[in-house]
């Protein structure tokens, strides 16, 4: 790749990428990410919308606080059983939408670790107080 | 304090690039591309269905620490590596190296990076940076991805370093302690090329090298009805070109890299035949380019017909068939 068209601007997030200087000499550049100069609201429109259809499974009890978290943080079972340091049969257990009551205290507080938000928010999130 | 001789550079990669900016520090003078040739950093995997992650995805590079221990082993360096269990441990022991004026690498989750823009900031265990102060709860951190230090609180620096899953950084530090004067050059380069060789064209494992390339170009087709929704395919279709480009890869999945490292040790080397070479791994690259731009374009019109997934798949397979001949070529060069 030529140097010339290598160039993106944007100053939020800055990349290196190694082009054919004008001598034929290969070497890094530093610019701007072309996603994130091109696509970037498309990334937060797409966001905004997961955020919104996995808020309404939560009101139609499809779905509890959990399972928001780990889908948007794109986590699987085994590997938030494994973040969190509880056995994949007890997250599947966790998982299901009625039993979010009876997750206890400390299992609470390990999910809100790995999703690095508060027991809080995680509590809020499934009664409906945080939107 | 703050390590105050400590020159932060950008750098295609966090862990190639940690590597450069700490042997450079140490005193010696190498380019990143030459440690990422050297230590055969070029690769490709596919995996298409793994307990770990949500959707298919694929790597560009080799597995996180082999760079070091290939570089070991060819150059003479050697660094000090340490894991820890007990998280107190670890920060004990990485605040007492930036004490005594040691740079000091750590590999974290990048999730937990307070300064990384979040859009970016997805659980991936295997961000390498460099922690060159600490003032307060505050420490003072190198990362390649970005043009400044950036300061990261002491809590968000254990969450990243002590995050568990696959791949776990264990609060895993590194930093040179011992760099030679010189070393063989010549002797370095044929060995990382022979094994990036080896490791493109004959590992027995279906989804590795240019077979991973294969099998990529073969499962895309399927991942229309894996996605949740045309939103959810949109955006693991773009990340297509966030991993290749965006990433920490120099751009095309690291062939611009590579082609930029066969350049430098064509003359190092003498061995002209390389120049040819660095040249057409950095057309090979310009095409991995197209083809996550496409991937970019489609997803972002929401164009994901089949028509689109078979081109992608032309694409890659177009690749795949490239750079096979490539590295079966190259292999037999450098032997």
């Amino acid at each position: 790749m030529k140097e010339k068209d290598g160039y993106s601007e944007c100053p939020e997030q800055q990349v290196i990428l190694y082009v054919e200087k004008e001598d034929g000499k290969y070497g890094a550049m530093q610019t701007g990410s072309y996603l994130s100069a091109n696509y970037i609201d498309d990334y937060f429109f797409k966001r905004r919308n997961l955020e919104k259809a996995l808020r309404e499974r939560i009101e139609k009890g499809e779905i509890n606080a959990i399972e928001y978290y780990m889908i948007l943080e794109d986590l699987t079972i085994s590997e938030l059983a494994a973040r969190a340091g509880i056995m994949k049969w007890i997250v599947r257990k966790h998982l299901k939408p009625g039993n979010f009551s009876r997750i206890n205290e400390s299992a609470l507080k390990k999910y809100s670790v790995v999703f690095n938000v508060s027991v809080e928010e995680v509590a809020g999130r499934q009664s409906g107080n945080r939107k | 304090m703050i390590i105050e001789n400590y020159q932060h550079k950008m750098a295609a990669h966090c862990e190639s690039g940690s590597i450069t900016s700490l042997l450079n520090h140490a005193g010696m003078k190498i380019t990143e591309p030459m440690i990422f040739g050297i230590s055969s950093g070029i690769f490709f995997g596919y995996f298409h269905k793994m307990k770990s992650f949500a959707f298919p995805t694929f790597i560009v590079r080799n597995k996180p620490g082999q760079m070091r221990k290939n570089l070991e082993k060819r150059t003479g360096v050697k660094f000090f590596t340490k894991d820890f269990k007990n998280q107190t441990a670890g920060q004990e022991a990485l605040d007492l190296l930036i004490s005594k004026g040691i740079p000091t690498a750590t590999q974290v989750d990048m999730f937990y990076l307070d300064y990384v823009p979040s859009w970016e900031r997805v659980h991936i265990n295997v961000h390498f940076i460099v922690a060159i102060g600490k003032e307060g709860d505050v420490y003072k951190v190198s990362d390649s991805y970005f043009p400044k230090l950036v300061d990261l609180p002491v809590e968000s620096m254990n969450k990243g370093r002590f995050a568990q899953g696959s791949m776990s950084p264990k609060g895993s530090i590194f930093y040179p302690r011992y760099v030679p004067e010189t070393f063989d050059y010549d002797k370095a380069i044929r060995k990382g090329i022979k094994k990036a060789c080896f490791y493109m064209l004959s590992l027995p494992i279906p989804f590795l090298g240019i077979k991973g390339m294969k099998l990529f170009a073969k499962k895309i087709t399927e991942w229309p009805a894996i996605a949740r929704d045309t939103e959810h395919l949109s955006h693991e279709v773009m990340k297509i070109n966030i991993l290749l480009e965006d990433q920490g890869t120099g751009g095309a999945g690291f062939r611009f890299m590579y082609a930029t490292f066969l350049q430098q040790a064509s003359e190092i080397i003498n061995k002209p035949e390389l120049k040819d070479f660095a040249r057409e791994l950095m057309e090979i690259g310009d095409g991995w380019r197209e083809f996550s731009l496409f991937a970019a374009k489609i997803g972002k019109n929401r164009d994901l017909g089949p028509d689109k997934f078979k081109q992608m798949s032309d694409l890659l397979y177009q690749r795949a068939g490239l750079e096979e001949d490539f590295f079966k070529r190259l292999s037999k060069t450098i032997n």
